[in-house]
């Protein structure tokens, strides 16, 4: 039996996503914001909206009793938490349970154990499937860090217990900097999960970031629909993802995919999730973590499967059987997503909030634009950076490549900075084309970016617009004519015409 | 009309002239017309010896954005008030000035007034849409006042330190 109505406790893109499936499945849906997003899309496009606080997450995205309160006062029989916030809070998924709401996302007792990354590694390692050495446990003294780090062998990794998206995460080459990054990674660890634990595993150097989408139904069905490689990170956050992976053959295909469906029923887990591996230049493969949500690069395994993964998360969750068979799923092609984040490329990637003032969206075969911005809308500073997705499927790599070069050129966004140009230059790069990704790859290539020097007739040509610009909004002072202040207005510049004429 | 644009801060001349049904344009080195039209609020067609070029602009306050063929420049009329003297003197106070890098939230302070630091050292953190960022020293010197406390919102106009020299 279907659900009649959702709440989605999330902002942004992804709000837009979910609301989007919504719709096309007939629901009904409850959007909530925080006094700063009144006019965000996702409440436009709801059926209803709810204020749930004042404008940091604490108060209102990550409340858990104003959420659940929106939930009852609507009436909405299930929440979707999209990703980020509350999407991986076991306690928020526990609660829901507890309130009779359905939380679209695995059971909180799995959740709860995938989402403690070092229970969820022991449980995988004891299932005799691989893991990267780590730590067992987080601890509150340094001490106990620094000889953890000794015994694992730098270069370390610094992550949070809770969370993932590159949040809280830091690599330490020495001692000497271990105490000082421990300190940052907690403190971001506790503003974006409200849980500052972090733990310590060895750092892999020049490895793939490969996952493997799953999805599970709540009879123990469970199918994979393939991989995704996102070795483009920068600061451990993701910016350009693409299926299939350069690297993989049938055969590893295979052998992780079956790994990740173990991984899965070995803890319980139901819903859409992702199993995240890093493989070595053998092709070896190790467990990182399960993600326990939609995850932002879905839309690049959407286009090469041709299944809806959000309207698969609504399915299971309300109860249906899992449609898909492993046999019947297949790869299609090829698809690239770049994420376009609030951010200034040529000032080491600074966030950089504020008005956008014009959005032009990239359109034509193969591209698609998940986006939770419009144009005139503010981008406030309290949340992630991430404005909107842009995916394109064609059917071989070389073509979704140049696919994607043309779509970031079609793509306009003023006001507020993106790395539109730095992705173009990334997804251009002969390395890229050749599928040499690792994720140093931003590291050894793009370490100091510049913007490739724009052409002295296109600067010409800017000044050209404003001053035309600015003769239809200057006094005018032609012919001894009153002098005048007007607001620019496009049917004055049209001249004599007629309808049907050009 | 003559017109003066420093267009990624470089200083462009431009001159339009508005004929029957093309605009006369001087760029100091080149004469030619062109056909310019608003399509929409936003986008301006620019016909030149029948090469079609879409121009995207969008102005905020003093400043235009605009958009022409992949590449993205910000515009603006030059400055009335030209400093003459004490340019550099100005840019020296300016230094002495710690600001955000971002608008954001101060997370932390790291030092005190009157402390001595050193060049690059790290006076505060803020936090923007989650990531954190370090607030750096331009000087080797003092820090004379501080403006901001932990939790503060930031702009990244108004100063959050000020910094001395030692004399």
């Amino acid at each position: 039996m279907g659900f009649k109505k959702i709440l989605i406790a999330n902002r942004g893109e992804i709000a837009v996503r979910v609301i989007k499936a919504c719709q096309e499945m007939g629901i009904n849906t409850v959007a909530v914001y925080s006094e700063i997003d009144r006019t965000g899309l996702h409440v436009q496009m709801a059926d209803e909206a709810v204020c749930i606080g004042p404008p940091p997450a604490g108060e209102s995205y990550l409340h858990m009793d104003h959420i659940i309160q929106a939930a009852h006062d609507t009436g909405s029989e299930a929440v979707h938490p999209g990703y980020g916030f509350l999407a991986e809070n076991s306690e928020f998924d526990r609660r829901c349970e507890e309130e009779n709401l359905v939380f679209i996302g695995p059971n909180s007792r799995s959740l709860n154990l995938v989402g403690d990354k070092i229970r969820s590694r022991k449980s995988v390692e004891q299932a005799g499937l691989p893991i990267i050495p780590g730590m067992k446990g987080s601890h509150k003294d340094v001490a106990k860090y620094e000889e953890e780090a000794q015994r694992i062998g730098y270069p370390v990794m610094i992550k949070a217990t809770a969370g993932g998206g590159g949040k809280g995460m830091r690599i330490v080459y020495e001692e000497k900097d271990l105490k000082a990054s421990l300190e940052a990674g907690m403190r971001e660890a506790r503003s974006a999960f409200g849980d500052e634990s972090v733990y310590l595993e060895k750092y892999i150097e020049e490895p793939r970031h490969v996952e493997i989408q799953v999805l599970a139904d709540n009879y123990g069905n469970v199918v994979h629909l393939f991989e995704r490689e996102c070795s483009i990170q920068r600061r451990h956050q993701k910016i350009v993802e693409e299926t299939p992976s350069p690297v993989m053959d049938e055969k590893l295909r295979n052998e992780m995919g079956e790994t990740a469906k173990k991984i899965i029923q070995i803890t319980g887990y139901n819903n859409a999730g992702t199993v995240e591996f890093l493989v070595d230049k053998n092709k070896n493969f190790y467990f990182l973590e399960v993600n326990a949500r939609l995850q932002v690069e879905h839309p690049v395994t959407e286009l090469t499967t041709g299944v809806d993964l959000v309207h698969q998360q609504i399915k299971v969750a309300s109860g249906e059987k899992l449609s898909l068979s492993q046999e019947k799923l297949e790869q299609r092609g090829h698809a690239i997503e770049c994420r376009i984040y609030a951010e200034d490329p040529l000032k080491n990637f600074l966030p950089s909030s504020g008005k956008v003032l014009f959005l032009k969206e990239p359109r034509g075969p193969g591209v698609r634009h998940d986006c939770g911005i419009y144009g005139g809308c503010e981008v406030p500073i309290f949340y992630d950076p991430i404005l909107a997705k842009l995916i394109v499927w064609a059917e071989d790599r070389n073509l979704a490549c140049q696919r994607m070069i043309n779509a970031l050129e079609d793509y306009v966004i003023l006001g507020v900075k993106t790395p539109i140009d730095f992705l173009k230059d990334v997804i251009s790069h002969s390395k890229f084309k050749k599928g040499k990704t690792t994720t140093d790859f931003l590291k050894r290539h793009f370490e100091n970016w510049e913007e490739k020097k724009k052409t002295e007739d296109k600067q010409k040509l800017a000044a050209l617009a404003c001053a035309f610009d600015s003769s239809l909004r200057a006094p005018v002072r032609t012919g001894g004519a009153s002098y005048q202040k007007e607001i620019y207005s496009p049917w004055k510049s049209l001249g004599k015409w007629r309808l049907g004429e050009k | 009309m003559e017109y003066e644009f420093l267009v990624d801060n470089l200083l462009n001349k431009i001159d339009l002239e508005k004929r029957e049904d093309f605009f006369l344009v001087s760029d100091g080195e080149n004469q030619y017309q062109a056909n310019i039209e608003y399509i929409c609020p936003n986008v301006i067609s620019v016909l030149v010896n029948g090469r079609s070029y879409s121009v995207y602009l969008a102005r905020e306050k003093e400043k235009w954005y605009v958009f022409i063929e992949g590449h993205q420049f910000v515009v603006q009329e030059p400055s009335e008030e030209k400093s003459f003297a004490g340019e550099e003197e100005k840019a020296g106070e300016e230094m002495l000035k710690i600001k955000s890098p971002m608008p954001g939230k101060v997370i932390k302070i790291n030092v005190s007034e009157n402390q001595e630091i050193r060049k690059n050292q790290t006076l505060a953190v803020v936090e923007a849409m989650k990531m954190e960022n370090e607030v750096k020293s331009s000087i080797d010197g003092f820090v004379k006042k501080i403006f901001v406390s932990d939790g503060d919102p930031v702009d990244s106009e108004n100063p959050m330190i000020e910094l001395g020299t030692k004399e």
